[in-house]
């Protein structure tokens, strides 16, 4: 019965996502653009490099992360601040609190339509795509368990964080500001424009020890390596579950804490 | 009727633009957050150039310091667009409700008035991070300072905003024939941050398209050669001033053409 309720709300978000099928195309040409560049950009790169391998990665590793963390990126991304932003700006989030639902649960649902039109339409093909051309630089084997674990983890991290700066919002009623502050910062630090191979030292052990980087760079590293140590695997692992439980804690106590605080205009 | 004159127009744009930044004002915490955001950004943009050239010294005969200069053109450059036509972010919207109506009623130039209504503070902390990037890569190149210069390099900064600003008016005039344009808006908008790069690390086809189609080379790469490459300047970089009007023109007339066509939605 409980799971029905959810399930609901997954329809509801695929149905709505069918709906915008012209944005959906725009989007796409926007990634292939997004891609061309990064493709002669790092071309340029290592060409100027005069080396093949720099910090470890050579171009292939290097395109085959990012085109990957891009994909991820337009997957797991639900915008769940602006949502959130604009639910309290415009009052709407009242209606929602009233609902029988817990209003984190209700929000994560009510994305999970759009998470799995964008995994098959956007995330699966690019993976595909990446596997074919690059002939055996993305290894088949158990990586891809691995990484699937990690993505679960990963979106989990990710709404964590969403909700915590989307709970900012309440008090600042600044829903841009807010939210590009974020998204730069998970961006950078998550190793999703430059990978985090290439970072300097101090900055590099700083990054393994923020959440971020578990949410682009912990899937990426766990499914690129074909044969990783179990070491590797545990502490990627656990890092990223240490993440998962602490921002869930975290998030919910800030939201709990501040709802006492809403003040709503008009709705 | 009388055509107007520049004073007119002056005069009445000071007097919108005080009413916009008075009624910006009250919301103080936004516009101080959304100025931080806007700054965290640059920043951002700035420490990845900084890892980037940490592994790598140059990027296609392109050194550090070159690049940076190259990005603190671009940031200078795309500030017009983002205070002064940020407007036109709204209009989707505008148009739909049928409150765009409105602005067809008055006796003064149609886009001029469509414009003028928002000026957008945030894309000063944009500016001065652009033009302290500038100083920072002049001085660190060892580049002449003289009056020529800085007059070369205003005029070709002026000439060059006009171009993300065409693109956007066309972007957003797309709204006037197509219902969701958001995307069209959204996607012109990404080109942007392709304007940074040096248009030579591209294939010949994006090469033309990035010079006669959507013309983003001419955002920082073409005017800064005149400035950073004074003994080989090629002929397209004397031309962008020319280009940057021709644009600007064209997207004037396209969204004129939309707006003259518009007949309201009723209400």
């Amino acid at each position: 019965m409980k799971a029905k309720r959810y399930l609901a709300l997954t329809r509801a978000g695929v149905i709505e996502a069918l709906q915008f099928r012209a944005s959906f195309i725009v989007m796409v040409i926007g990634n292939l653009l997004y891609l061309i560049v990064v493709y002669f950009l790092w071309k340029a790169i290592y060409a100027s490099a005069g080396s093949d391998v720099v910090s470890g990665m050579t171009f292939s590793d290097t395109l085959v992360y990012l085109v990957l963390a891009t994909a991820l990126f337009n997957f797991m991304e639900m915008y769940a601040v602006w949502q959130m932003g604009r639910d309290i700006q415009s009052g709407k989030i009242v209606l929602d609190l009233l609902k029988p639902m817990e209003y984190r649960r209700y929000l994560f649902w009510s994305f999970t339509g759009t998470f799995i039109m964008q995994f098959l339409f956007t995330f699966l093909p690019t993976f595909i795509v990446v596997a074919a051309v690059t002939h055996g630089a993305i290894p088949l084997g158990i990586n891809i368990l691995y990484f699937m674990i990690s993505v679960v983890l990963a979106v989990s991290i990710n709404y964590s964080i969403d909700f915590f700066v989307g709970t900012i919002c309440l008090y600042t009623e600044s829903i841009w500001g807010i939210n590009i502050m974020k998204q730069v910062i998970v961006l950078l630090l998550s190793g999703a424009t430059i990978p985090i191979a290439f970072f300097p030292e101090p900055l590099k052990s700083i990054v393994y020890y923020l959440p971020f980087q578990s949410i682009y760079n912990a899937p990426l590293s766990l499914l690129l390596d074909g044969s990783p140590s179990a070491e590797k695997v545990l502490t990627t692992l656990g890092m990223q579950l240490f993440w998962c439980v602490a921002m869930l804690i975290i998030s919910k106590a800030f939201w709990k804490a501040s709802l006492r605080q809403i003040t709503v205009n008009g709705g | 009727m009388k055509r107007k004159g520049l004073r007119f127009y002056l005069h009445i744009y000071r007097k919108i633009l005080a009413q916009d930044i008075k009624s910006k004002m009250s919301y103080r915490a936004d516009f101080i957050i959304s100025t931080i955001g806007m700054i965290f950004t640059n920043i951002s943009g700035f420490v990845g150039f900084w890892i980037l050239f940490r592994n790598f010294p140059s990027i296609n005969g392109w050194s550090y310091h070159e690049m940076l200069f190259l990005y603190g053109f671009s940031l200078v450059s795309i500030t017009p667009v983002q205070c002064l036509f940020d407007n036109n972010w709204s209009l989707r919207q505008q148009v739909y409700s049928g409150d765009f109506i409105k602005y067809c009623f008055r006796p003064i130039n149609l886009f001029f008035y469509y414009q003028s209504e928002v000026f957008d503070i945030k894309g000063l902390g944009q500016l001065a991070f652009g033009i302290g990037t500038i100083a920072y890569s002049w001085s660190r190149i060892g580049l002449a300072f003289t009056p020529l210069m800085l007059l070369k390099l205003i005029v070709f900064l002026i000439t060059a905003s006009l171009i993300m600003i065409a693109l956007q008016n066309a972007a957003a005039a797309t709204c006037f024939w197509i219902q969701n344009s958001f995307y069209v808006l959204d996607l012109a908008f990404r080109f942007k941050d392709y304007a940074k790069y040096p248009v030579t690390i591209f294939s010949t086809v994006f090469r033309f398209i990035f010079t006669f189609i959507v013309p983003i080379a001419f955002i920082a790469y073409y005017p800064s050669l005149v400035i950073l490459r004074p003994d080989e300047i090629p002929l397209l970089s004397w031309l962008s001033p020319f280009i940057g009007i021709a644009f600007f023109f064209v997207s004037y007339k396209i969204w004129m053409r939309g707006a003259t066509r518009y007949s309201g939605t009723g209400s």
